[in-house]
């Protein structure tokens, strides 16, 4: 161990497979993708000293997922710009779309354009920013029947703030389960484990459909203990959050848990993989 | 469609292979020799209020730090976040570390509790703490607050350092009933100038930008690392501050130990600064004991 970090081997042996990795999340650059080039690159000392095998970001496709009108136009007009990371990291990246769950006729096309035909294999539904939507407004359910038919994965923003949402659009892991009873053949990934995981975990427990993610706050200890005692290792995907997040606070939730390597190797990479399996087989 | 759609698929999603790109050593981060000795200013023992730990047993936090090269921990108490009778928070701290060399106690004091001086006086006399540790979020003052100043003066006179938790855990995920606003570290910058001997540490930051630019404007003022978070957050931390100003951290057992140890390695620090943070400046800031005060506050 070297500060805190298993070897090299040990690391490999695990097959890290990073659910939630988001390079210039909000902005891919003006010209469609040069920050998310440089924020993909600045991660990249992390991505290798952890010994990651895939990473899955979350792509803006020009449906009004940023409040800018130019790049929106742009990523519609020029496509292949979304797919600039992907060329230039084909061994290493995958990639979902971010939906605007406010505006379904554009989204429903996107779905088509990027996973039915394209090489994305989920969609991101968003917490925060022009396209997000509370995950059990209305205009979500045409959504999810659409990524369902294409056997894609759902990420769902979740956060459970203590004081209460800072805004409507937000949903919490409860509101999630609401949802996914919906759609019991549909497997959602519970982002965050919804912040405060504590009661994150205890919302979804009895939805068979929802798998949790781990980034996205302090590395506060005993959450992947709970989780795995009250989930199952099955049940728990990683995320990174690089990076704004660090290798430091996201990856030692899962390796310095009190759980088995079986355990730590289910939650770093198995789980996603087979999560992965469907859409990746149909193409 | 514009793309070849099969030619990605075939490259960036094969699943069930792993498909590793062989990194040079020149893509790597540098490799960083851990220093001989590690002091973590920022542990804290006995259990969190609001749920059990898997290292809130002493001897299990011990274990782990010794596993990570941790030869010195300084140590508050989790009771004192909401006992009032502080004095014996302080004693239970005191003893526990009595057994254990690696273990520094740096008691509590409530400056909002009557006679908080006695407390004070007891941590640096009697128990021989080096400093102790403020929790303004939970005792109900700011920084602002004249009665911080003259704590600060008091344990200055004293020769004792100032640690200030201006949070113990993120806003959003505290317990409904009891809830503690993060610290403003703006005020110190009035204290530092108005007490020059002072030395103060602020634990539990997850500094912002405007905070950078706080903690820069604040002479003397140093930090730990425990939530400074992001890829290269302590590399930015450093550049915004020095690297003389950051004591390394971990705010262990409530976060995981391994967090705070991981990032010095990932985020693109010399080992010159590594030394200084995981080591040099710990020793720097604890030994340097503080003449009598000069300036008092009002």
């Amino acid at each position: 161990m070297n500060f805190g970090l298993p070897s090299a081997e040990t690391l490999r042996k695990y097959r890290i497979w990073d659910a939630y990795f988001t390079p210039a999340f909000s902005h891919p650059g003006s010209d469609g993708s040069r920050n998310l080039i440089n924020e993909i690159q600045r991660s990249m000392p992390a991505v290798r000293l952890g010994q990651f095998e895939k990473l899955c970001y979350f792509a803006h496709v020009g449906i009004g997922t940023t409040t800018d009108s130019r790049l929106e136009q742009l990523l519609q007009a020029k496509p292949e710009l979304v797919l600039n990371p992907m060329k230039r990291w084909p061994n290493r990246l995958l990639g979902m779309i971010q939906l605007n769950l406010q505006n379904t006729a554009s989204s429903l096309e996107a779905l088509t354009q990027w996973l039915q035909e394209g090489p994305m294999l989920g969609a991101y539904f968003p917490g925060s920013g022009p396209g997000a939507a509370n995950c059990l407004d209305p205009k979500v359910s045409q959504l999810v029947e659409r990524v369902a038919e294409l056997d894609g994965v759902i990420m769902q923003h979740t956060w459970l703030k203590t004081g209460g949402k800072r805004s409507p659009h937000e949903s919490t892991p409860a509101e999630l389960a609401t949802l996914a009873s919906r759609y019991p053949k549909q497997r959602f990934i519970c982002a965050h484990a919804g912040g405060e995981w504590e009661q994150g975990i205890r919302a979804v427990r009895d939805s068979p459909n929802i798998l949790i993610e781990t980034s996205g706050f302090d590395a506060t200890a005993g959450f992947i203990e709970m989780a795995t005692r009250e989930l199952g290792s099955k049940r728990i995907v990683f995320g990174s959050h690089l990076p704004s997040r660090s290798l430091g606070t996201e990856l030692s939730k899962v390796i310095s848990a009190q759980i088995s390597e079986a355990e730590k190797k289910d939650i770093l990479g198995g789980n996603y993989r087979k999560l992965l399996n469907v859409i990746q087989a149909r193409k | 469609m514009p793309f070849h759609r099969r030619e990605l698929i075939q490259g960036a999603i094969t699943a069930g292979t792993a498909s590793i790109v062989a990194a040079s050593p020149s893509e790597l981060p540098a490799a960083i020799p851990m220093p001989p000795k590690v002091v973590d200013t920022n542990v804290s023992l006995f259990q969190w209020p609001f749920r059990r730990l898997p290292l809130d047993n002493v001897d299990d936090l011990c274990a782990t730090l010794q596993q990570l090269g941790i030869t010195e921990a300084w140590a508050g108490s989790f009771e004192s976040l909401l006992h009032r009778d502080i004095r014996a928070c302080n004693e239970r701290l005191a003893k526990a570390c009595q057994i254990r060399a690696e273990l520094i106690p740096v008691g509590a004091v409530n400056p909002t509790l009557p006679d908080w001086q006695h407390d004070l006086k007891l941590c640096l006399g009697r128990y021989a703490m080096p400093g102790v540790r403020l929790l303004p979020g939970y005792h109900g003052y700011t920084l602002n607050d004249e009665i911080f100043g003259q704590l600060l003066a008091t344990a200055t006179e004293l020769g004792g350092f100032v640690q200030v938790a201006v949070a113990m855990e993120d806003t959003r995920t505290q317990s409904h009933s009891v809830q503690a606003p993060n610290v403003d570290p703006q005020p110190l910058k009035h204290w530092m100038q108005k007490i020059p001997q002072a030395r103060v540490q602020i634990l539990n930051c997850r500094p912002s930008t405007s905070d950078r630019q706080t903690f820069a404007s604040i002479p003397r003022l140093t930090l730990d690392t425990s939530r400074v978070d992001g890829t290269d957050g302590v590399a930015t931390l450093v550049n915004a501050v020095g690297a003389d100003r950051l004591l390394y951290g971990s705010h262990a057992p409530f976060l995981i130990p391994e967090a705070a140890c991981i990032r010095m390695l990932e985020t693109g620090v010399s080992a010159a600064d590594v030394q200084l943070i995981m080591q040099e400046n710990a020793a720097r800031f604890r030994d340097a004991k503080s003449p009598p005060a000069e300036h008092q506050p009002r």
